[in-house]
């Protein structure tokens, strides 16, 4: 199913091309955008661009699906040329989107956000990751983006084996350990873990977050002040105490996150933790046991945030297309169909779900959302500490950094980064 | 006398004309961009809008970058496992396909054994990269077999403990090299002239004494050349650290151009990552340098 639908893509793919060299003298529209094949939202923006497709049957529309890596590396420079597309999805946060909106290189849709009516359709707590001021901070500034997705870290648990242990979903850190404890005396290794992916710093994180309050998070996301340890240090402490307990195999430094996954999937592991975007892969793979997903205990905040942004390139010469297009993608018919496949719509109906998964994935959002519980992700202020994490983290499940030592490394990259501002 | 030289000159101006696009490509692929690079290296920039010249700052970090640092002592790692080892490998499996297995069991095995030692080298080392990681993953299938024959505290956690990280990733990177030393000997052996050895061997030489005596010497030529090119390959390694390990576990493999790649593209230090770039540019450059002298010396004293 998987190999013929990549089979379509590509056929429909190349017949765009040929379409697009066969009508060169007629309007074009080019969009990109960067979801997994499988994913929820590549599904449901397919369906709607076939409809946004038959709407304008004299537009020629050139569609590409890149990767995420191709963008991550080299986005700045794609839109700093004139190949950049008319619409396309791009990575939230000051170092991605703030980054290009303060060079200039976005249009402004402030104007749109109130002719399209998306300000209905979105809180202001979903268009925080949209606006960007001169230097390209998010929160307050011009609208460069939006967002029609959601995303959040939380545990995913095998029900089944939760039911067969007699154990109940934690609503505290002390239940959770607790029901680690009982699947470690059965000889299960509780937690599956990809240290060397994004997992680790995700677990770390929604940890250290249980102990922030709102100070904390504004001023680490906003790079407002030095560094205060104090919740990294309770989340460190905790995770090397997981592993010397054999919650957590030390062996997950040596796994990426699909590995730690496979774990999961398999049945062999009853919890990872991990983001939405395994809803689509989890969804069609596991077929043998029921599975779930509980968000890890905290007081307000977790790790998660709204998805990836639409935006406009300064040099499109369709905005106002590109804007019937973001507005398509947030109609009700689009986030339904977004749910249905199993994404986080950030603003869907939930009585017009059918797909139980898409339904508890859009509810439980929408409760983190509404109580301003985005704490958003651990590497967003500093550019490049998601791989300052990630190697950091390694360290300290292996063994070779003390909680205390962790702490203070990632301590001095923050604080240079916070007073070379 | 002076009509003759002006018809040289013209001769040799219509030369130059086939110089241009060989000239333009090494302008546009390397000269423009080495020193584009290089005064980079004196700026802070963000990949994009204005670069701001900051003088020797990214220098001055660069001596106290505990991180650089620790990727050069890889480097130096690196060169034994990218040079040393497989040339010398490569040497002795050259030598035993070519005069010992083909004389032995005939042309087609040899050149069977030849194609599968150079396999890795055609492979995709992404693809590569992605296969060794299952091998070597903690769950994958060197443990899995450790296990099975009952060598289970044998079985690490092969890439995401600092202390195998570097030898585990430098075996995969002898896997790869040693197919291209041996190729390379090997042609340099078809034209070592046969009758040396079969002097040899009518004195007694052994297959040892043959190798030190007759293919290490004559092979001089050869070496040099595969020296020479692993050695700046290992100065500027980047592929199988990227694929296996991504420089960890907390930085234990990293590398130069890894450092470089991820000022460049994460933490958007451009000028950063141009001024290591400077650094491992002038370090390969005065290598090869004195490596060329040394073996034009060694030419001249034949």
């Amino acid at each position: 199913m998987l190999k013929l639908s990549r089979l379509a893509l590509a056929a429909s793919l190349s017949t765009m091309l040929l379409a697009g060299v066969a009508h060169a003298q007629s309007k074009t529209f080019n969009i990109w955008w960067f979801e997994d094949p499988t994913s929820s939202e590549n599904i449901a923006w397919t369906k709607a661009l076939d409809e946004f497709k038959t709407k304008h049957p004299d537009v020629t529309v050139n569609f590409q699906l890149k990767t995420f890596q191709q963008l991550q590396a080299s986005g700045s420079m794609i839109l700093n040329s004139d190949q950049a597309p008319d619409v396309l999805e791009y990575n939230k946060g000051n170092a991605t989107a703030g980054l290009v909106a303060s060079q200039g290189l976005l249009t402004n849709l402030d104007d749109y956000v109130t002719k399209e009516g998306w300000d209905k359709i979105l809180t202001p707590g979903d268009l925080t990751l949209s606006k960007y001021d001169d230097k390209g901070i998010y929160g307050s500034g011009h609208v460069f983006g939006i967002s029609v997705y959601g995303e959040y870290v939380s545990c995913f648990y095998n029900v089944d084996m939760f039911e067969k242990a007699g154990l109940k979903v934690p609503t505290t850190i002390d239940e959770w350990v607790a029901d680690m404890e009982a699947f470690k005396k059965q000889g299960v290794t509780p937690l599956a873990l990809g240290a060397i992916d994004t997992s680790g710093q995700h677990l770390l994180a929604s940890l250290a977050y249980t102990k922030a309050d709102d100070t904390w998070i504004q001023n680490y996301q906003g790079l407002k002040a030095p560094l205060d340890g104090a919740p990294y240090l309770y989340a460190a402490q905790t995770l090397s105490d997981w592993v010397s307990k054999g919650y957590i195999n030390k062996d997950s430094t040596g796994m990426k996150d699909p590995d730690a996954a496979l774990l999961f999937t398999s049945g062999k592991a009853p919890m990872y933790v991990s983001g939405t975007w395994n809803l689509g892969n989890f969804a069609s793979t596991i077929k043998d046991f029921k599975w779930s997903q509980f968000v890890i205990p905290t007081t307000k905040y977790s790790v998660g945030s709204t998805g990836n942004l639409w935006v406009v390139p300064k040099g499109s010469k369709n905005a106002d297309l590109a804007a019937e297009w973001i507005s398509l993608t947030l109609s009700p018919k689009y986030q339904t169909e977004l749910a249905n496949d199993g994404g986080v719509a950030i603003a869907a109906d939930p009585a017009t779900i059918t797909n139980p998964v898409g339904k508890n994935a859009a509810s439980v959002f929408k409760q983190i959302a509404d109580k301003n519980g985005l704490g958003f992700y651990p590497d967003w202020p500093v550019p490049g500490y998601y791989d300052v994490l990630n190697q950091k983290d390694t360290g300290l499940f292996q063994g070779t950094l003390t909680p205390q030592q962790f702490v203070d490394q990632i301590k001095k990259v923050y604080d240079d980064a916070q007073s070379n501002q | 006398m002076a009509a003759a030289q002006g018809t040289y000159a013209t001769q040799r101006w219509g030369y130059y004309f086939y110089l241009i696009p060989g000239v333009l490509g090494f302008l546009l692929v390397v000269l423009i961009p080495q020193v584009s690079n290089f005064v980079l290296s004196f700026t802070t920039w963000k990949g994009v809008g204005l670069p701001r010249w900051v003088g020797m700052q990214n220098y001055q970090r660069l001596i106290t970058d505990d991180q650089f640092w620790g990727s050069m002592i890889h480097t130096l790692l690196f060169i034994i496992s990218m040079t040393i080892i497989p040339v010398i490998i490569g040497l002795v499996l050259a030598a035993l396909l070519f005069d010992y297995i083909r004389d032995q069991w005939g042309e087609q095995v040899s050149s069977l054994f030849r194609a599968g030692f150079y396999l890795p080298q055609i492979l995709p080392i992404t693809t590569a990269g992605v296969l060794w990681g299952w091998i070597l993953s903690p769950i994958g299938v060197v443990n899995i077999i450790l296990k099975g024959i009952g060598l289970a505290p044998l079985a690490q956690n092969w890439v995401g403990d600092a202390t195998w990280a570097l030898p585990s990733v430098s075996f995969m990177i002898v896997w790869i090299q040693v197919g291209y030393c041996l190729v390379v000997f090997m042609s340099g052996l078809s034209r070592i002239d046969p009758s040396l050895y079969e002097a040899a061997e009518l004195d007694g030489a052994g297959w040892w004494q043959r190798l030190t005596a007759i293919t290490i010497p004559m092979l001089a030529p050869e070496i040099f050349v595969v020296v020479l090119t692993t050695l700046i390959a290992a100065l500027k390694v980047f592929a199988p650290i990227f694929v296996l390990t991504a420089g960890g576990p907390d930085n234990a493999t990293l590398v130069p151009s890894y450092l470089t790649y991820y000022h460049f593209f994460t933490t958007q230090r451009v000028g950063y990552a141009a001024s290591i770039a400077v650094v491992q540019m002038a370090l390969t450059v005065v290598l090869a340098i004195i490596f060329l002298r040394f073996q034009a010396q060694q030419q001249a004293k034949e």
